[in-house]
């Protein structure tokens, strides 16, 4: 691991309305690292994810990502530029997947690193057939997306976020919306990734999963991080309440 | 609910067909009127002044010449004078339907009308100007008008003299201003009108000046061919009025009364006037075929812009800043909220002083404009229905938000939107009938030219209608097609 960290998150806060969703977050991610973070829903995990690629703004602390600094009160339009070059080089997977409906697998896998990185269309094209071979869909290339299953189509989604060849890779719950057949594949290639050392931070609640590809693991409670270490400290001995009654769940 | 419906509508149809045989009956000429206590006459108030038109100051009353010729033959035939508003070139069509018992509207007499009315002696002598500009030395005479643009009314006696005549572009007009406001404006070279139009609406305008007198006639009060008593009662009580000097007195006041009548009402028997033949004949298939293609053209034209504008306006309402989003909004909601005839009269002849656009262009630009109000609608609506996470997807892959909207997110707005495209497209096809009123020959209008020439509307009317099933149709089934092709998976 680097000792320069990809992600340094500082003090983050943020409220929906009235309510403290992120109630001062303090996280660095490494280069090379795969950190879990887990926690029961609404606990602000995907708030912060968000927060990562200023997809969700904050109100107070700052986000050193990838040689920028994001901070309280950006916005779409007047920061457009540093936006745009932060997430040119951190990718993000949702959990709804949010492939373009209206494009092929190949190209919502192209489209972006064409538009944004300029390559040339053999190039990109190149890059998607090996991205989708990698991902298990050589097969699918010129499928739309309503014609592939979940499990499918968060696949094509993967395979969209790295061919941008980013520095970091964001997955919010990348299995939360599949039918529990298509959980394992995807897994697979997470997993398959993570051994490729593809930087990540994930957002799950498969427990298993996190304890066997983490380096380290998160606890979310409430809008706080309670609980950090690796997955054998956190997961084997727990010492708060919320990891508990989240293992107990599992 | 097909035989059901097929029910309904023959029914509907032995009603309606009840209903003429009924009129028809009850429609017995002078025995009619007696029992009715009126004598109904058709006119047009658009005409405008001196014939018949609204008194300025109390627009339940009417004024004119014409109204007051009506209440003395009506004073003289023992019933009251009823004026029936009818458009003017629908005139002949109407009174034979029976609308009202005579017409009496600076309606020419013609061969043409002679064949489908019986006229009364003719109450007016008219002579037919030609107006020019004051710097046009060279036009004289109809012939001198050969390779030049000339305007007149539709269906009237100017359009059977120009028609007649070799090489001239004709342009017809529904309203007595507007020929002269374009001869201005030099969208044409001449205007030939009745002397009373030309001395009134034409003369008055300084650029102005006449060039000649083109032809003389009369007008004279028409009525339907069977009514042989009406018509003989209504020419006694003319005769009286020119005997006794009331029809003398009338024009007089109307500062019309010069030689030409006195020589009209020394000789009491009608004239004989110039009157070139209608010739209907196997052209005016082309004819057809040539305004189906203009409205083609036309529709096509302004549905671009149409897209074009709508997408700017939606795109500026979701996405543009306060100024912008204001604009957007009170472009639509103008265009939205006020009918498109008005939207192009003010377009051709309002800014006219402004800004002169061939009628082609104010037709194409109009239309055009007014539809991409309600595109732009249609946009917005495909806009907000394209999920939030198609647009976060394309932001976290580093594509700018100009980038996101045009690759990503209006593709799938406009697919959603497709159906109500081409839904407006057949709209627009048809409101695109909308633009004779300034001057554009397309499809309905030479159907209406058609059916005055040909003295029926029945076989113009089909073939209108045909000529636009035809071309709407193949669209719908277009638009059906495509929607099949975009969504790649029928939902």
């Amino acid at each position: 691991m680097n000792a320069e960290p990809i992600i340094d998150a500082r003090g983050v806060r943020t409220h929906f309305g009235g309510v403290e969703v992120l109630r001062g977050v303090d996280l660095a991610v490494g280069r090379g690292e795969v950190l879990a973070i887990v926690g029961a829903s609404g606990s602000g995990k995907t708030t912060l994810l968000r927060a990562f690629n200023y997809l969700t703004p904050f109100t107070h602390g700052e986000v050193h990502i990838a040689g920028h600094r994001l901070k309280p009160g950006m916005s779409e339009r007047a920061d457009a530029g540093l936006l745009r070059r932060v997430r040119t080089r951190v990718g993000m997977v949702f959990q709804h997947f949010h492939l373009f409906p209206h494009l092929t697998a190949l190209r919502n896998v192209t489209e972006a690193p064409q538009r944004v990185l300029g390559l040339a269309s053999a190039h990109a094209q190149a890059r998607a057939h090996a991205l989708l071979e990698r991902v298990g869909l050589a097969a699918h290339v010129h499928a739309y997306p309503q014609t592939l299953s979940g499990g499918q189509q968060q696949r094509v989604a993967i395979a969209r976020a790295l061919a941008m060849e980013p520095d970091v890779l964001l997955l919010d719950e990348p299995t939360s919306a599949l039918d529990p057949r298509l959980v394992g594949e995807v897994l697979a290639v997470i997993a398959d990734l993570a051994a490729g050392g593809q930087t990540m931070v994930i957002v799950t609640h498969e427990i298993a999963f996190a304890r066997r590809v983490a380096h380290r693991v998160v606890v979310f409670d409430a809008g706080l991080i309670v609980e950090c270490g690796t997955p054998a400290e956190v997961l084997e001995r727990p010492r708060m309440a919320a990891t508990r009654s989240l293992l107990a769940m599992d | 609910m097909t035989r059901r419906l097929l029910c309904v509508f023959t029914r509907a149809l032995a009603l309606v067909a009840l209903t003429c045989t009924l009129t028809r009956a009850a429609d017995d000429g002078l025995a009619g009127m007696r029992a009715r206590g009126t004598l109904r006459w058709g006119g047009d108030i658009q005409g405008g002044e001196p014939y018949a038109f609204q008194d300025p100051h109390d627009s339940s009353r009417l004024l004119g010449f014409e109204v007051e010729i009506a209440d003395a033959l009506a004073r003289r035939l023992g019933v009251r004078a009823e004026f029936v508003q009818n458009d003017w070139s629908t005139l002949i069509p109407s009174l034979e339907r029976g609308d009202f018992d005579v017409v009496m509207n600076g309606l020419e007499v013609t061969a043409a009308r002679r064949q489908r009315v019986a006229f009364s002696r003719p109450y007016y002598a008219f002579s037919e100007t030609l107006v020019v500009r004051r710097d046009e030395t060279s036009l004289h005479s109809l012939d001198d008008l050969h390779g030049r643009r000339a305007g007149t009314l539709a269906g009237s006696f100017g359009f059977d003299l120009l028609r007649a005549t070799a090489g001239v572009e004709v342009v017809l007009y529904e309203g007595v201003e507007e020929p002269y406001i374009d001869l201005e404006q030099r969208r044409l070279d001449a205007v030939v009108l009745d002397n009373i139009i030309a001395d009134r609406y034409g003369l008055v305008r300084p650029t102005l000046q006449a060039g000649g007198t083109v032809g003389e006639g009369t007008y004279a009060i028409a009525v339907r061919p069977r009514d042989r008593a009406l018509l003989l009662a209504v020419d006694a009580a003319l005769a009286g009025m020119i005997r006794d000097g009331e029809l003398r007195t009338i024009l007089t006041r109307w500062s019309l009364w010069n030689e030409r009548q006195e020589q009209l009402t020394a000789s009491l028997p009608p004239t004989s006037e110039h009157t070139p033949a209608a010739t209907p004949s196997p052209a005016q298939g082309l004819l057809f075929l040539r305004a189906a293609g203009f409205t083609v053209l036309i529709s096509t034209l302004a549905m671009g812009l149409a897209v074009a504008g709508g997408l700017l306006l939606s795109v500026a309402r979701r996405y543009g800043g306060t100024v912008l989003r204001i604009a957007a909004t009170t472009y639509i909601e103008i265009f939205r909220g006020t009918p498109v005839l008005l939207q192009l009269y003010v377009l051709y002849y309002g800014l006219a002083p402004l800004l002169t656009l061939s009628a082609f262009t104010a037709a194409v630009v109009g239309l055009g404009m007014n539809y991409a109000a309600y595109e732009a609608e249609l946009y917005r609506a495909g806009l907000q229905a394209v999920p939030i996470g198609q647009t976060e997807a394309a932001l976290s892959l580093g594509m700018s938000r100009s980038l996101a909207l045009r690759r990503i997110v209006l593709p799938q707005a406009l697919r959603i939107a497709l159906p109500g495209i081409a839904n407006d497209f057949i709209a627009l096809l048809k409101d695109s009938s909308l633009v004779s009123v300034i001057t554009v020959v397309e499809l309905t209008k030479q159907m209406t030219i058609t059916a005055v020439d040909v003295r029926s509307w029945v076989w113009p009317g089909l073939l209108c209608a045909g000529l636009y099933l035809a071309l709407s149709y193949p669209l719908s089934r277009l638009a059906r097609r495509l929607e099949r092709r975009l969504l790649p998976v029928p939902v």
